[in-house]
């Protein structure tokens, strides 16, 4: 565990000036055990509630929620904003997601502020800026918002929940997300290493 | 071999769970029992359609001239005959489809078709879903026709029976019937097109209002 | 047969949206604590030096299909009810293409940038943004790709009935193959480690 600090303090050497991210934080858990809590919280949604998880459904949401609000009758015709705007029966924001993904900032928050892992700064390799840094998190964000709406969720919806429950396009979805991440990774090397 | 065990990190337990649970799962069979039903029969022999579990079509029809709407009421025969005639505020869900249907357990549900044969059908077919509300029409739309739609007059009838007979006339002409006066007139099968059924049947196969709610992500 | 519980009526709507709250909680914990509020930890999978995204998720993955599969099995749970996104099959590969670009870049996907949000990190508010403009672009674009969006659709279709394998060797194979990928990952962390003189904590 030293090692990752030795990693860490090393990586950040060389920048001055930039936000650093300070090392002295509890050490992250066993990833197998972590995936098994992470595995039992999935079930309990699919015996509790007969669904998974999701998150990016929860943005899709307010975007709609957004746009109908600003230009009804243009939201009105577009059948992407319909389904998740709803009728007028009910509040198109008290949806399933939402909560979820609210409850996913505040368990965040909890966990990182018990080991010491909240602080204010920039993630990012050694090699590259903060600014470049944040122009890239814009573009890879708006590319995966962009993407997950297309294949119908994320990796929290479909690579995590389908992929529990054997659906086949889940799985076709997590396997391409694996390819076009490992192609893009050589071209994004400064970006991270 | 428990040195072994002990000796396991671990991951190395964990990867041993899940080899173990994998290799059961690779004979434990079907996990879609559950779209089969499972029947008591003791129960089911002890439950089988009370009077409890009957509506009466009078009742019934009351509760249609009151706008009482805390039930959802099923015509359980074809779409043709649905579309032909049918009880006002009625759905149609033939009985093949009842069981991919959505109707939800905490609902009140009545349900008929001509007789009784298939309304007791779908009555068991529910009860074994573990729905909690569950009723048939008491001699289903038959009945209807007769008690509510065409009602005779009771020959030698007491005073009680001629004031209800009065009462059963208004009912008959709300819902577009018309009181049989006559016994003669055994000729059935008059017109039945209600100015009713223009609202019943806008609601073929739809649940009434309920907006599906989206479940991905 | 009384689960899932709330397609049994256990409960109302409004309920469902407190338990959705703490679920997601518990999901929120589990994120952070396998350090998936941290962008470098996530882009060093596509790097190799540290497969915590594929050990994490798999074992889920692996933890939820084995949970569900056995109690659907002893009748605990009703696996007809549980939902099951349609397959629309083009659209998700090429979906899935984009995503795990964007991953690559961004350093997040949409759940764990919302931890790392909750922990303080700049670049994944700036990711949100991203996302949301992302969102809002496809929605602008949808008529026009609304046809695209719907081709290639095969129902509501799982592994196991498309190849027409059992259920219960399909759960096999996918645990063996996690067993493998893991594996192969702590091997290819420690070649990783050892070349460059590190050692993957």
């Amino acid at each position: 565990m030293t090692s990752l600090t030795k990693i860490l303090t090393h990586a950040f050497d060389k920048d001055e000036g930039h936000v650093h991210i300070e090392i002295k934080e509890k050490p992250y858990s066993n990833p197998y055990l972590v995936g098994v809590g992470l595995g039992l919280v999935l079930l309990a949604a699919f015996v509790i509630m007969g669904r998974g998880l999701g998150a990016s459904g929860a943005l899709s949401t307010a975007v709609a929620v957004t746009v109908s609000n600003i230009a009804p009758e243009h939201a009105a015709q577009n059948n992407f904003y319909k389904q998740y705007v709803g009728d007028e029966n009910s509040n198109p924001l008290m949806d399933w997601l939402i909560f979820q993904t609210l409850g996913v900032l505040v368990g965040g928050f909890l966990s990182g502020t018990i080991a010491h892992r909240v602080k204010k700064g920039v993630e990012k390799g050694p090699q590259i800026s903060t600014k470049m840094r944040l122009v890239y998190a814009f573009i890879g964000g708006g590319l995966l918002g962009w993407g997950a709406k297309l294949a119908r969720g994320c990796m929290s919806g479909q690579a995590l929940s389908g992929g529990a429950v054997l659906n086949l396009g889940s799985w076709a979805f997590m396997m391409m997300v694996f390819v076009g991440g490992y192609a893009a990774a050589y071209f994004m090397r400064r970006q991270w290493i | 071999m428990k040195k072994f065990l002990s000796n396991l990190t671990t991951n190395q337990k964990l990867g041993g769970v899940a080899l173990v649970l994998g290799i059961i799962a690779l004979f434990a069979g079907n996990p879609y029992g559950g779209t089969s039903i499972k029947v008591n029969e003791k129960d089911l022999a002890l439950s089988t359609v009370g009077n409890s579990d009957k509506v009466s079509v009078t009742d019934l029809a009351d509760w249609i001239i009151k706008n009482k709407a805390d039930f959802e009421l099923i015509d359980l025969r074809s779409e043709e005959k649905f579309n032909e005639y049918t009880i006002p505020n009625a759905q149609c869900i033939p009985l093949a489809q009842l069981s991919s249907s959505e109707l939800l357990r905490n609902q009140k549900i009545i349900l008929f078709s001509d007789d009784d044969v298939a309304s007791s059908q779908a009555w068991f077919i529910l009860k074994s879903k573990k729905y909690k509300g569950v009723y048939i029409l008491n001699g289903g739309l038959n009945n209807w026709k007769e008690k509510v739609l065409f009602p005779k007059a009771p020959v030698n009838g007491s005073k009680d029976e001629l004031a209800q007979f009065e009462n059963m006339k208004e009912v008959a002409k709300y819902f577009g019937g018309s009181a049989q006066s006559d016994s003669s007139v055994t000729d059935s099968k008059p017109e039945i097109k209600l100015p009713t059924s223009n609202t019943s049947n806008t609601k073929t196969t739809a649940p009434t209002g309920k907006k599906k709610k989206r479940e991905g992500c | 047969m009384n689960a899932p519980f709330f397609k049994f009526e256990y409960f109302n709507t409004d309920v469902s949206l407190i338990i959705a709250f703490a679920i997601g909680i518990a999901f929120g914990i589990a994120l952070e604590k396998g350090g998936f509020g941290r962008a470098t930890i996530l882009a060093s999978q596509f790097y190799f030096t540290n497969m915590r995204v594929l050990k994490v998720m798999f074992t889920a993955i692996v933890t939820a299909m084995l949970g569900l599969y056995f109690l659907s099995v002893i009748g605990f749970v009703d696996l007809s009810l549980v939902y099951l996104t349609q397959t629309n099959m083009l659209p998700m590969v090429v979906g899935g293409l984009v995503a795990g670009v964007g991953f690559v870049i961004g350093g997040y996907c949409p759940g764990t940038s919302m931890v790392a949000v909750a922990t303080g990190k700049i670049d994944a508010v700036v990711y949100v943004a991203g996302m949301i403009f992302g969102i809002f672009v496809f929605g602008e674009m949808f008529p026009s790709i609304e046809n695209f969006f719907n081709s290639g659709f095969m129902g509501t279709v799982t592994i196991p009935s498309y190849f027409n394998l059992s259920y219960g060797l399909v759960v096999f194979l996918v645990v063996l193959m996690a067993l493998g990928a893991f594996a192969a990952a702590e091997w290819g962390e420690k070649k990783m480690a050892a070349k460059s003189g590190k050692v993957k904590a």
